[in-house]
């Protein structure tokens, strides 16, 4: 079966869907693209819906056999059920129920948090040539505004709190376990590849936070994670962010 | 009583996701209604069950699931019956990407014109006292901004415009999308039809412009074999509002190009 995977900087959804790569062993040809330069609106899919349309704005493709897949939790779904070796979702559907939850809520209010506030820090950059490519119209906005520094301060705002909100939950969550599902999982991916970048931007959300301290050095040397880091070009991969998801329109 | 409680609302949006999952399982449920419009989801009561006042929420012997499209994923694997996750990891892929697109980008469209014809109007007659204290009720902070909008008529007017957009794009995409295969995700029904469909099922009603059997011939299909299954027809039955009943536009046979709809 023929599998490309497309992604940026081990950083967020690209550290993901390496990271689940590698622990899962799954061969696929790694080809890098800028995605801080809106490099994945140059590819030959960039117009297939999946990707153009895909929730998590700049995230890394997958292509298996001709078609173009997105959003990182569910190419980590899709990497966990065709790769080999112990499993990355816990096994019984409460369990799983609980991995998606989580994963759901990552995905929904700490990812679009953690991508404003790391686009303001470490702004990304795209010409106008390239903004003319981008298929979705409020993903291009969404650029234009970044672009142009525009950053509200109700959003900023909002943002860190959902950092602190979501560093406090899991710092709950590991009382009595290394994991958040029990056992090393993609929940524990997904929440360190948008958190580990926010240690030096909302440093006051992991302070007094020892079990978060020490799970955040666990993950990152996990042979899986390790591994997707050491494919970093620049000395600071969590530094590199590029247009993320959507806050909340409403509600 | 039954191992599984499901509090849930109209079957329509989010409540309507596990109520179809468990029929189209067979799997009897004791069901608790809750009136949206009338502020049961943040009375006491149900905050002991769900804290953050959301709906649907799931009861399944001691436990308790909320997340509707987390909840159906459950429930198709814990119960016997039909499968409505499909067996290749790319079939789930696809279905996973489907919801999540309709759940986070689709739907809250949807959800806001909805609001502001439909949930703002019915409830805006209460005693303006009732109404500021079930809105500060509400746990999520949220959600507290929706229901003021809600009940207030606040939409913008480039917020609902771009709702709009967001409509008729939309409803593009999902007649291209079942122009590729029978069903929305893969080749067998699953549970991003059963979301789709939670979604999608008024659209002849609501959205006639945009949506029809001359324009959208597959959409209208697609709507039409879902609700023509005894699950979908059971669920839909346990309706109380006008809301629900929009589906009996879907017992109208397909009206060929230049016939009045």
């Amino acid at each position: 079966m023929s599998t490309t995977l497309y992604h940026g900087e081990p950083n967020g959804p690209s550290l993901t869907v390496l990271a689940t790569l590698f622990a899962k062993e799954v061969p696929a040809e790694l080809v890098r693209i800028d995605l801080v330069r809106g490099e994945r609106h140059t590819l030959a899919c960039a117009q297939e819906p999946q990707v153009a349309m895909s929730v998590e704005g700049e995230g890394p493709v997958l292509l298996v056999e001709g078609e173009a897949m997105t959003d990182s939790v569910f190419l980590a779904c899709y990497l966990d059920d065709v790769g080999q070796g112990a499993a990355l979702r816990p096994t019984d559907p409460y369990g799983r129920w609980e991995a998606m939850t989580w994963c759901r809520q990552m995905i929904e209010r700490t990812a679009p948090a953690a991508a404003y506030l790391g686009c303001r820090a470490h702004p990304p950059g795209a010409d106008a040539a390239l903004l003319e490519r981008i298929g979705s119209v409020d993903l291009r906005a969404r650029w234009e505004q970044i672009l142009a520094g525009n950053f509200s301060e109700d959003h900023l705002g909002d943002s860190r709190t959902k950092i602190r909100q979501a560093v406090e939950k899991i710092e709950k969550r590991l009382a009595g376990r290394q994991w958040l599902m029990g056992t090393f999982s993609i929940a524990d991916i997904e929440s360190y590849a948008w958190l580990a970048g926010m240690v030096p931007l909302v440093p006051e959300a992991f302070a007094w936070r020892p079990r978060t301290e020490a799970w955040l050095a666990r993950v990152k040397a996990s042979p899986a994670v390790a591994k997707a880091l050491s494919l970093a070009r620049t000395p600071e991969p969590a530094a590199s962010w590029s247009v993320g998801p959507e806050i909340n329109r409403w509600g | 009583m039954r191992s599984v409680t499901l509090y849930h609302w109209e079957p329509n949006a989010n409540s309507g996701k596990p109520m179809l999952a468990l029929m189209e399982k067979g799997v009897a449920f004791d069901s608790h209604y809750l009136d949206l419009l009338s502020f049961d989801q943040h009375k006491r009561e149900y905050l002991a069950v769900n804290p953050q006042g959301t709906i649907p929420a799931m009861l399944h012997g001691d436990r308790v699931l909320t997340e509707s499209t987390a909840i159906m994923e459950y429930v198709d694997e814990v119960f016997a019956g039909p499968r409505l996750m499909p067996a290749d990891p790319r079939d789930r892929w696809r279905v996973r990407w489907w919801m999540k697109f309709m759940d986070q980008w689709l739907a809250p469209s949807f959800s806001m014109i909805g609001w502001q014809v439909f949930v703002g109007p019915a409830v805006r007659d209460k005693d303006p006292k009732e109404l500021h204290a079930a809105i500060e009720r509400i746990p999520l902070p949220e959600r507290r901004v929706a229901w003021r909008k809600a009940i207030s008529g606040e939409f913008g007017a480039e917020e609902l415009e771009e709702s709009r957009r967001r409509v008729a794009l939309g409803i593009r995409m999902l007649e291209e999308e079942l122009a590729r295969r029978p069903w929305l995700a893969s080749n067998q029904y699953s549970l991003a039809d059963i979301n789709g469909f939670n979604l999608a099922y008024g659209l002849p009603v609501v959205w006639p412009e945009l949506s029809n059997d001359e324009l959208t011939p597959r959409i209208l299909r697609w709507l039409r074999t879902i609700y023509a299954r005894p699950a979908t027809k059971a669920c839909w039955a346990m309706g109380r509002t006008s809301m629900a009943q929009r589906v009996a536009i879907l017992e109208q046979p397909h009206t060929s190009p230049g016939q009045p709809a």
